[in-house]
């Protein structure tokens, strides 16, 4: 048993700032929980816009002869879509949103480390937002270039928005890390240096393991897409020649020379992989946390789920060739990427086996929550089989342009981790408005966003597989090569995303409507033992608990134990306040 | 504690829990700005050793030009040397609590940085004047770019510098933190020495 002989605090109370004015309350607001919500706002608005672009691209892929739009247009779209979705939405999401809300709370803190860099942080991610939406109002519009901008051509003629939208996107990037790099601060120092009395790190819950692993991963390896953008903006504007090849356009010898453009591929994906996990890891962390809470049971293999998120987040590292292997490289490179990326997989297995582990013999209620939390749990494990196809080089080579990638990663880094994005806001919703959202609502929302994203992306795996290439604007002549079974299941696919963007309406529409019209959340609606359901008032204030902090004396999965009148036992809780079940004389001792 | 031990603690079992509850919630006593000068300074660290890999992958191609040394790059280095030499005696002398010395070398450290930036953009003008732009080659082009980059962390610690400049007039209140914010700004002085001379050992062997 655990004494409550606790030690006097070490940890100065913090001088929280208090707003004077309106404007200081608001809007420029240095509360951690306020900023996450401007994060989530903003990330969901330009995020509703890259939702927006798939739907005209697919329509443009299902009718090619309505041609909705041009040529240059679908790949203006693609590109924006992609690098809205990874960057400006996901981790914006994950790390900002509910990094910036759940880290204080979770921890026990009263707010970040450093409340004005954390509030500078959004506004500059705002700045990054507005720079990149400008990018679709400038002469040639935004940069087709594809979300890898790979050089040459994503600053060459021929290629759209290669006038202004190539260097609008770079230089947005460049702002978007800054912004970033200032919020991961607080976000890495707040976990280490601000958790309450009793909070150690094996006691935290694992969202939080999840945002700050992820956090460390995007501080190492944003820095690379910062050094790629940069040094491509000096190609574009200054004529260097750092990617850029001796080139010949429109019969014209260009000034460029002896660049090398493998060189941004490899720097590219030194970001570019460990952003999957950036985004993942965070995914993972709060997946298991609302299986455990809405299954009733303490998470399978604690031990082994924190190690997993360390050892995926140093693996990452070292498995961003296999995006590369059509580049070519020395078989020996191709073997070691393709054994890197299948080790990969233990470590992600594992957590894969310790949820459903969870869930067995789990007193399992299907909240909403909980059925995004399942509908993760297979999206994931179908995009992470096809993660081991694609990661052997053999397999790879033929499937690489096909719509069997793009029906891999949107599994496993698109609906996968929207699942647990939805799934977290049902859980969190009450906690951040003091409402519920609709049952109703939510239940369609999750039944059409869950089948509707298996009937847009299992087809395509299909479509890969006779050979389809992706980022082809209409088929034309090419259809010859195809069964007529490949366009009339671009049709099916597009009329199953629009629906699944259908639902998305609904669920924002569900998002305000309950806001002001939804049922009362009651004090702590999911039993959960997290401290951030502990605060005196809910939603919590600004300052977070109180007057006093309060003092950990538990890890965060006491659910079911055995001889507690309650199946949850809050972190705050020590062992003599524990009401006991009849029949036990204390904790998991029963009557002789 | 390490990382392995901490990793290792089952925080589920009551002999833990007893350990646990005495923990204060801080995994370092250092104080926040050291901790945020630390983790900032590796994030910079990650930016200038990926430019640097950046540096060496491109060298590897067959139109790298070695680049010309400017013998004032030497003397340059001798005065950003010296600047982070000022900050240390500043140091010293406030631990002898000699704050008009203090003060003097605190002023000669930011005066010599200045010296350094200056003395790069000098640099910049004798390479533009033998017609080496940045887009004649890419060695010129990378010596641009990093002495830039180097130039604006400099830049930043300027502005800190200035603060601290400020804090020094009120360093013998008790509640200030002039002590805490030298010593971080002669770490981070420091380590921009370093990075300068890691960029510029690399310049040379090329």
């Amino acid at each position: 048993m655990s004494e409550s002989i606790i030690p006097e605090s070490e940890l100065e109370e913090v001088e929280l700032y208090h707003p004077k004015s309106w404007w200081t309350e608001k809007v420029f607001s240095q509360d951690a929980k306020l900023i996450a919500i401007q994060y989530g706002l903003t990330a969901f608005a330009i995020g509703f816009v890259a939702l927006v672009l798939s739907w005209f691209m697919r329509i443009q892929i299902a009718f090619p002869e309505m041609a909705i739009i041009s040529e240059g247009t679908y790949y203006q779209f693609i590109t924006m879509h992609g690098m809205i979705m990874v960057v400006y939405l996901l981790t914006a999401l994950f790390l900002g949103a509910f990094g910036n809300y759940l880290i204080p709370l979770m921890v026990g803190a009263r707010d970040m480390v450093f409340p004005y860099l954390n509030m500078v942080s959004y506004w500059t991610y705002l700045v990054a937002v507005l720079v990149l939406f400008v990018s679709f109002f400038t002469p040639g519009g935004p940069t087709g270039a594809g979300w890898t901008l790979y050089p040459p051509q994503a600053i060459l003629g021929g290629t759209p928005g290669q006038e202004t939208g190539i260097v609008l996107m770079l230089v947005s990037l460049c702002i978007f890390i800054v912004g970033f790099t200032m919020g991961g601060l607080n976000y890495v120092i707040t976990v280490l240096q601000a958790r309450t009395r009793g909070m150690t790190l094996m006691r935290m819950p694992l969202t939080v393991w999840g945002i700050f692993t992820a956090t460390v991963l995007a501080l190492f390896a944003f820095p690379a897409l910062f050094v790629s953008a940069v040094m491509m903006l000096f190609d574009k504007l200054l004529m260097t020649s750092f990617f850029m090849p001796a080139l010949v356009e429109f019969g014209e010898n260009l000034s460029y020379g002896g660049g090398s453009p493998i060189l941004f591929q490899h720097l590219f994906w030194f970001f570019g992989h460990p952003e999957v996990y950036i985004v993942a890891l965070p995914a993972f962390g709060i997946v298991s946390d609302l299986i455990s809470i809405h299954a009733r049971k303490n998470i399978f293999g604690f031990r082994m789920m924190v190690w997993a998120i360390v050892g995926i987040g140093a693996l990452s590292f070292i498995v961003w060739a296999h995006h590369m292997y059509v580049s070519g490289m020395n078989p020996y490179f191709g073997f070691f990427f393709a054994t890197t990326t299948l080790i990969i997989a233990v470590p992600t297995a594992l957590k894969v086996y310790n949820w459903i582990l969870t869930l067995w013999k789990g007193n399992i209620h299907l909240t909403i929550p909980m059925l995004f939390c399942l509908g993760f749990i297979v999206t994931f494990l179908n995009g992470g089989l096809t993660g081991l196809f694609l990661g052997n080089v053999i397999v790879d080579v033929p499937l690489s342009d096909t719509y069997f990638v793009v029906a891999h990663f949107h599994m496993v880094m698109g609906i996968a981790p929207v699942l647990v994005i939805l799934g977290a806001i049902y859980h969190w919703y009450p906690l951040i408005t003091g409402k519920m959202l609709h049952d109703g609502m939510g239940r369609f929302h999750f039944w059409i966003t869950f089948v509707g994203s298996y009937l847009i992306y299992f087809p395509m795996h299909y479509l890969g597989f006779i050979g389809v290439p992706r980022r082809y604007y209409e088929m034309g002549q090419t259809e010859a090569l195809y069964t007529s079974s490949a366009a009339d299941l671009n049709v099916f696919i597009t009329i199953a995303a629009l629906a699944v963007g259908f639902a998305q309406l609904v669920f924002i529409y569900n998002v305000f409507w309950s806001a002001k019209n939804g049922k009362v959340a009651e004090k702590n609606p999911w039993k959960s033992t997290s401290l951030e359901w502990q605060t005196p008032e809910q939603p919590p204030i600004h300052g977070n608990f109180g007057k006093e902090l309060p003092v950990v004396y538990r890890w965060a999965y006491d659910y079911s134990v055995p001889g507690a009148e309650d199946d949850f036992i809050p972190q705050d809780v020590p062992n003599e306040k524990v009401k006991l079940a009849e029949g036990y004389t204390e904790l998991g001792v029963e009557k002789t | 504690m390490s990382i392995f031990s901490i990793l290792s603690q089952k925080p589920w079992t009551s002999d833990q829990a007893k350990i646990d509850d005495k923990h204060s919630g801080k995994s370092s006593s250092m104080p926040l700005p050291r901790v945020a000068l630390y983790v900032s300074m590796v994030v910079m660290g990650v930016l200038f050793t990926l430019f640097s890999v950046a540096y060496i992958g491109r060298m590897a191609y067959g139109d790298w030009r070695v680049l010309p040394e400017p013998p004032l790059l030497w003397f340059n280095s001798l005065v950003i040397l010296m600047s982070s030499f000022a900050f240390h005696k500043a140091t010293l002398s406030l631990k002898e609590n000699n704050n008009r010395r203090t003060r003097e070398y605190l002023f000669l450290a930011g005066a010599l940085t200045l010296g350094f930036i200056t003395g790069q953009l000098f640099v910049w003008r004798e390479l533009v004047s033998f017609g080496y732009f940045v887009s004649t080659n890419p060695s010129y082009a990378f010596f641009y770019l990093l002495t830039a980059l180097h130039i604006l962390h400099l830049i930043g610690g300027l502005i800190a510098w200035l603060f601290v400049v400020y804090k020094s007039f009120t360093a013998e209140d008790e509640s200030s933190n002039f002590p805490l914010s030298l010593n971080l700004c002669a770490i981070y002085w420091h380590f921009l020495l370093m990075v300068w001379l890691i960029l510029f050992t690399m310049l040379l062997l090329t």
